[in-house]
């Protein structure tokens, strides 16, 4: 488990940074409360500073981040949530969970007892997103299963595996309102939220009805997955089987690991990938609109394309500026004795890109990556050459920074300044011609993406952005020029 | 019963057995048998030429599972008396726990027991003869698990005799190359089965059965490409195999070939008629080429004949989905609830 990693601006110099998510050693697991020797530098969470000539410098000491306490560490979620143009770290664990605010000059603090956020349990992905629209960040945290080292079991024969989830009993996921004064409170249980259990290990938020209200997708393991739908009114209802997002094409459950809620075939209308295990084949659901979606695997290609592949950290980005949304996914098998259990499977492979032609997915060769245990993916131009750029975390070894060599495409980029809204603009619905894109920071696999807003743009130098904010405003701005970063400050 | 009769003749010539054999079968009634074999002993040593004698201690031995005793005393009964079915029939079990399977057959056959004569067959390496015993046995006790259980390993045995004939005789042979393919992909060695195969296929390109293997292979791992390649190749070998064509059709649907893969599920079902997989499948495949009406006919039909399997539970999923973009709420809820009702019971 574990490999949360992050793109972020977290000292605003225009160059994205990276943020590792460690995991532990367990040194005596006789012995309780459980302590994974987070102290020892080796596994401190990591924070790495852009320079200008692009390569990094480990400033995790001087970030105020070198003590990661002594939870195993799981995922990472980026957000501003006192809006104070500072991006905000949520490292989650295996135990209690940290809130690092961001000092605005070059350090974090750890306000989680403060803030009320500590959580609890197993926690996987999480995420910022406002979803009251109330102009302040809200914080979802999925959490994976019931299970604690002192009730470990062991499962495989002959080989000894991991065991399936369905040996654990399922668990709640938390939702704290944003109470603004950098405090929190857990709204699980009034909002909906805790209504039903899970196993969830994905989160990706969009706001799937246009309802103007963002909705939570929750990527669970082994089990049904949850869709759930924003009532506005501060509560949620948990729809994932009505609208058709729950199962695979033949009703059954699989194990969904990484989610991305965004629009791939240029509809207007957010889809849904969730990746999982090989032989489950990679779950694309088409938005078809009326609330309703349909599992679209087998139609669009992708099913062909995955179904001998396990798939975590995936991203719905448009790689190449044509004007479609390609789907890049870190792989590898979850066990790493699979190769005996079943010969045709491997336990690493290579990160994958799937092409978008029209709606349909292509394989796209990605030359010269090793194959490895591939987990977290967090997604942005690295290198500020208009070309979407990758960032995976590999269990045991060290991560892959995968730059995009680009072409000669145009494209445009949108760092979005919220004033009614939040901050970072976060949930707000950008359209260029036919594509859409949703502001966020979440979905891939306990990892965070670069918040700011990145359109193909093809052989058009220049494009008519239509925005509409969390707070209902909307803007248009008209012919504005290809190629560059452009920072929107939502209307008064 | 020719035991009991002969039993009670002596009884009344020597009124000291009567005691001890009341005394003998009170003890084994009340469970006390090492009691009873004291009795049945003194018996059989005022009366040693009497047959029942020797079956009466040696069915004590018997119960107690104690064969090793059992086997010397009914040995005894039926060379004084070969007329004893229940003593073949304790003495051929008794035989064949002792693992004289051949021994105990003659006995066996005696006692007309078919169900424990098919397992010394088997033992005894007469496989075929076995199978025709459990076959009958079964017959009065088809739920069997153990009758089933050797049923299956004297199949199994006929089989690997013959694979033995087969490798002894034609070791080379495209024969020989499949049988091991088969058998090495049954145990999960993928490549080494790749290997037999594809030798089968360069001696016999025309071997049926050898490509659809493949097929079942590449298709367990998600290799979509190479199964078709291969089913396709089965399907132009055995045009009227309805598996080729099923497998066919379900490798090109996941390939997003809705059209093909629609065409060779449609030749399946026609190939063979009503076989539920390929319903659903069918439908599944009507569903996503838009035509519904058939789509909700074939969903019906394969719930119809599957009731409350997986398969029923997955076309009631599919209608459900169905009905739901048809715009028919009831419909769509009624299915689902059916679905969740079966998966519920299922898990």
């Amino acid at each position: 488990m574990g490999g949360g990693v992050a793109l972020l601006d977290y000292n605003n110099d225009g160059l994205l940074d990276i943020f590792l998510v460690n995991g532990g050693k367990l040194d005596d697991p006789a012995k309780l409360p459980a302590n994974f020797s987070r102290r020892d530098p080796a596994y401190w969470n990591r924070l790495y500073r852009q320079n200008r000539d692009g390569s990094f410098t480990d400033v995790t000491a001087a970030a105020g981040l070198a003590d990661a306490g002594n939870n195993y560490g799981m995922g990472v979620a980026v957000g501003d949530y006192n809006n104070d143009g500072f991006a905000d770290l949520y490292v989650t664990n295996y135990g209690r969970n940290t809130l690092y605010r961001n000092n605005g000059n070059g350090t974090f603090t750890d306000v989680t007892a403060e803030a009320g956020v500590g959580a609890g349990g197993w926690s996987a992905s999480a995420g910022f997103f406002d979803y009251d629209n109330d102009g302040r960040l809200d914080l979802f945290v999925t959490r994976y299963l019931d299970w604690d080292i002192g009730r470990n079991i062991l499962c495989g024969t002959p080989f000894h595996a991991y065991c399936r989830p369905d040996k654990f009993g399922p668990v709640t996921n938390i939702l704290f309102h944003n109470e603004g004064g950098g405090k929190f409170r857990d709204v699980s249980a009034e909002s909906g939220i805790a209504a039903v259990k899970g196993k969830a290990l994905g989160v990706a938020f969009n706001d799937y009805d246009g309802d103007g209200f963002a909705d939570i997708f929750v990527a669970n393991d082994g089990m049904e997955q949850f869709l759930f739908h924003n009532k506005g009114d501060g509560t949620f209802e948990e729809r994932a089987l009505e609208t058709g997002v729950a199962l695979s094409d033949d009703g059954k459950s699989y194990a969904g690991m990484g989610a991305v809620f965004a629009d791939y075939d240029n509809d207007g209308l957010p889809d849904i990938v969730v990746t999982n295990l090989a032989l489950e084949k990679y779950a694309l659901y088409r938005n078809e609109g009326g609330g309703q979606f349909r599992y679209a695997s087998l139609t669009t290609g992708l099913a062909a394309l995955t179904a001998h592949s396990s798939g975590w950290g995936v991203g719905l980005f448009d790689f190449d500026n044509r004007g479609w949304k390609d789907l890049f996914v870190a792989q590898s098998h979850v066990l790493d004795n699979v190769e005996k259990i079943h010969s045709g499977l491997r336990y690493l492979e290579p990160p994958a890109m799937f092409r978008n032609v029209a709606g349909k997915f292509e394989q796209s060769s990605l030359a010269g990556l090793p194959p490895v245990a591939g987990r977290g993916a967090a997604f942005g131009d690295i290198d500020n050459d208009g070309y979407m750029d990758a960032v995976v975390s590999v269990l045991g070894g060290r991560p892959l920074v995968i730059l995009n060599r680009g072409g000669k495409n145009h494209w445009l980029t949108l760092k979005l300044v919220g004033v009614h809204s939040n901050r970072d603009g976060m949930g707000a619905k950008i359209q260029i011609g036919k594509q859409w894109v949703y502001a966020t920071t979440s979905g891939s696999y306990l990892s965070a993406s670069d918040g700011q807003v990145h359109f193909g743009l093809g052989s058009d130098k220049e494009a008519t952005v239509e925005i509409i904010w969390p707070s209902g405003t909307k803007q248009v701005l008209e012919k504005i020029a290809a190629d560059r970063i452009v920072t929107v400050k939502e209307p008064e | 019963m020719i035991a009991i009769i002969a039993l009670l003749l002596a009884l009344q010539a020597a009124p000291e057995l009567k005691v001890h054999v009341d005394a003998g079968l009170k003890a084994k009634s009340a469970g006390d048998l090492d009691a009873a074999i004291r009795e049945f002993q003194r018996v059989v040593e005022l009366a040693p030429g009497m047959a029942a004698a020797h079956v009466n201690l040696g069915a004590v031995y018997y119960e107690k599972k104690d064969y090793s005793r059992a086997i010397p005393s009914l040995r005894k009964a039926l060379e004084l008396n070969p007329n004893l079915p229940g003593a073949h029939g304790m003495l051929g079990v008794a035989l064949l726990a002792q693992g004289y399977a051949s021994e105990s057959i003659p006995h066996l056959e005696e006692a007309k027991a078919d169900d424990v004569l098919g397992v010394a067959l088997l033992e005894a390496g007469r496989a075929r003869e076995a199978i025709d015993k459990l076959e009958a046995a079964l017959e009065k006790q088809p739920d069997n698990p153990d009758l089933l259980y050797y049923l299956s390993q004297a199949h199994a045995r006929l089989a690997k005799q013959a694979f033995d004939v087969l490798s002894e005789r034609s070791p080379a042979s495209a024969r020989t190359r499949q049988m091991l393919g088969e058998s090495r992909a049954a145990s999960g060695n993928r490549e080494a089965a790749e290997k037999d195969f594809r030798a089968a296929l360069a001696m016999r390109p025309d071997l049926r059965g050898v490509h659809f293997a493949l097929g079942e292979m590449y298709l367990g791992s998600g290799d979509y490409e190479n199964a078709e390649r291969e089913f396709r190749q089965e399907a132009q070998l055995a045009p009227g195999s309805a598996s080729a064509a099923f497998k066919l059709g379900v490798v090109l649907m996941n390939r997003g070939e809705v059209r093909s893969g629609l065409a060779e599920l449609q030749r399946a079902n026609a190939l063979q008629p009503d076989m539920p997989e390929t319903l659903l499948e069918l439908g599944k495949a009507s569903a996503a080429a838009g035509e519904v009406a058939l789509a909700e006919k074939l969903f019906l039909r394969t719930i119809e004949l599957e009731q409350a399997s997986s398969l029923a539970e997955s076309a009631h999923f599919q209608l459900a989905q169905l009905y739901r973009r048809l715009g028919r709420p009831v419909d769509s809820d009624r299915e689902t609830k059916l679905f969740q009702e079966i998966r519920k019971s299922r898990k």
